[in-house]
């Protein structure tokens, strides 16, 4: 059963360390997305890094349309994966979407956590007015999933029943899975179904671990106010803005990105209480 | 700072749009061709960020897949985009770039390629493979309901062939004592009810043997054995079977078959074709008059044979031609009038013609009398 769990989600432990620290990625790509930023971490932590099913160099065959259709599903992951390496004080770093999966695994099961670090946090992606701005239209993000339609994911469902048919041939496959991170149209759609229609706002209340939110300057996908809202509701949560632009300073700006996790955990030492009600 | 040398005329020129951009996506350089597409002047790229020139949905999959993939890999290729042009419209674009390194600075360097007549050729076929499954998953989903509804059929006549016969076979069974006398003698008024009885209830029992066979034929559940023989063995075999019915009706029968006419057939399924085709010839025609059972290969056509049966009957009118091959239709339909019979014979010597892979037609002359014809594979 443990086993079964590390090599559905890939996980990949390493690090010299006791305290877990577990690195989440986000939409689109997998755990390679942290090899700039999960090393400096070695030394002094247990360093798990996995791909979601559906992601990365996970299981496919472990995806299921009704699990994965929401974050719950995806929060589930995490959770099995704590329970597999019975993972006690985790201190979760999670990209983008990944940071509302923690939210929600740590909800449901706040004695294995210590620490969540969000890097680019949104709860909802899609406006509701009058008053909350999440940054996009509903059509906005069709136009996201027509694109990834058209990007090999379109190409990959023509050629699905091809690779299919053709056990013989299986260039085409690993064609498919160097060229993109997700390797399946059908759940990456779902994936991006799942982030992008998502209300997470009423689960930030519940949270109960000290947080640091990282806001990128200039990030169209998580900008300065939804950083800000997910501040607001989350008490006692650090807000670290960054000079970092874009989406991924994991990926763009490695170093500002270390410094600014390291920073937070040496002012919230491993001694300090995980929870704070 | 990166000093940003002023970018070569050719590939300023060049027929594909260039812009180089830094990881944070800032744009270093682009070219005349690239503000074109967009409808800006050529200076007024530098400097702003790459995202400006895409669409929404296209700036979220850059955040998400185009620069994870540009910094993990190296490299993107083929990467469709939107890009957005200065009076609003969208640009369909192919995107190839690379990450390298140029004087100590990490640099992203991309080509887009117009993509607007492709895009809608890649639109239409991928429309059109989605109708196409579509179709088949429908075609399947037919497939399976006509699959269910013939299981019904083959399930319901089962439970009627016995229910039907059972009671029926009382009624035979019951009369043939009382015929016998078992309770007492019977008087000859009596002998004449219980004669009517019987015959009735033999009718019934025909038709009910014969609906059945029928829907047995038409669910596909008859096996046919297929072999070689001779057409006039055939002949000679039903003969016999004919033989009273030619005599008693004072008729004229002709045959002359050549030995060489070899079908390729279900020799059973021919004989009892034949039985059912000469036993209408001689119904339907008047004492004295001809029925013919002749057979040849088809003209102009040698890997066919053709068997009839003709008579010099009433004939059958044009309009009921056809009919006469659908189930219960006698050419008769005054029901005083009608000749005995279920009505199904020649329904079902079609469907058997048909399922040894040949046809069953008829042809006539009002006054003059029929021909039937009976094709059939021909032998080697």
């Amino acid at each position: 059963m443990t086993d079964d769990i590390l090599i559905r989600n890939h996980v990949t432990v390493s690090g010299f360390g006791t305290q877990p620290m577990m690195f989440a990625h986000g939409f689109g790509c997998d755990q390679n997305m942290w090899r700039f930023v999960a090393p400096a971490f070695k030394d002094d932590y247990r360093v798990v890094l996995f791909d979601y099913v559906g992601s990365g160099k996970s299981d496919l065959k472990a995806w299921d349309p009704a699990r994965y259709a929401s974050l719950d599903g995806y929060a589930q992951d995490v959770l099995d994966i704590c329970h597999a390496l019975d993972l006690r004080d985790v201190i979760f770093v999670g990209h983008s979407v990944s940071s509302m999966i923690g939210v929600l695994a740590a909800n449901r099961e706040p004695d294995r956590f210590a620490r969540l670090i969000m890097i680019g946090p949104s709860p909802r992606y899609i406006n509701d007015p009058p008053d909350y701005v999440g940054g996009f239209e509903r059509g906005e993000i069709d136009g996201l999933l027509e694109t990834m339609e058209k990007n090999y994911i379109g190409w990959a469902n023509f050629l699905a029943p091809a690779i299919m048919k053709n056990p013989d041939r299986p260039e085409l496959a690993a064609e498919l899975e160097t060229s993109f991170c997700s390797t399946d149209p059908v759940i990456a759609r779902r994936f991006a179904e799942a982030t992008f229609f998502a209300d997470n706002r009423g689960d930030l209340a519940a949270v109960q671990h000290p947080s640091l939110i990282m806001q990128c300057s200039d990030d169209m996908i998580a900008p300065d106010a939804v950083g800000d809202y997910v501040h607001r509701a989350i008490a006692g949560s650090t807000l670290q803005k960054l000079r970092a632009t874009g989406h991924c300073p994991h990926m763009s700006h490695p170093e500002e990105t270390i410094a600014a996790i390291q920073q937070y955990l040496s002012a919230h030492p491993a001694d300090e209480p995980a929870r704070m009600v | 700072m990166l000093d940003v040398a002023a970018i070569d005329p050719v590939l300023d020129e060049a027929p594909c749009g260039f812009v180089s951009f830094t990881d944070d996506g800032t744009v270093l350089m682009a070219n005349r061709t690239l503000a074109t597409m967009l409808g800006v002047a050529p200076d007024a790229l530098v400097g702003r960020h790459v995202e400006s020139m895409l669409t929404v949905g296209s700036r979220i999959f850059y955040q998400t897949h185009l620069f994870p993939l540009l910094r993990l890999h190296g490299h993107a290729d083929e990467i469709f985009l939107l890009l957005r042009g200065a009076s609003g419209e969208d640009v369909a674009a192919l995107a190839n770039a690379v990450r390298r390194e140029r004087d100590g600075v990490w640099i992203n360097e991309c080509i887009l390629l117009r993509l607007e007549e492709r895009r809608k050729f890649e639109d239409a076929l991928l429309a059109a493979k989605k109708e196409a499954e579509a179709a088949r998953v429908e075609m399947e989903r037919q497939r399976q309901i006509a699959e269910e509804a013939n299981q019904a059929k083959s399930a319901f006549l089962a439970t009627m062939s016995h229910e039907l016969r059972t009671p029926l076979n009382a009624i035979g069974g019951y009369v043939q004592l009382l015929e016998m006398g078992i309770h007492g003698p019977v008087t000859s008024a009596q002998a004449s009810a219980l004669a009517r009885v019987s015959q009735s209830q033999r009718h019934l029992l025909r038709l009910i043997n014969e609906i059945l066979n029928l829907a047995r034929i038409e669910s596909g559940r008859v096996d046919y054995t297929l072999r070689e023989f001779p057409v006039a063995d055939v002949a000679e075999s039903v003969l016999p079977m004919i033989e009273p019915q030619i005599v008693s009706r004072s008729l004229q029968f002709v045959t002359a078959i050549p030995r060489d006419v070899v079908a390729y057939a279900d020799r059973e399924k021919v004989e009892q074709i034949l039985i059912n085709l000469l036993s209408n010839a001689m119904k339907f025609t008047a004492p004295g008059g001809r029925v013919e059972l002749r057979a040849r290969f088809s003209p102009g056509d040698s890997r066919c044979v053709e068997i009839t049966v003709s008579d010099t009957g009433a004939g059958i009118p044009p309009d009921r031609l056809e009919q006469i091959f659908e189930p219960f239709v006698q050419v008769d339909s005054n029901l005083a009038t009608r000749k005995a019979g279920t009505g199904l014979g020649l329904t079902i010597s079609r469907d058997l013609a048909r399922g040894m892979g040949g046809d069953l037609t008829a042809r006539s002359t009002l006054g003059e009398g029929s021909v039937f014809t009976l094709t059939m594979p021909a032998g080697a």
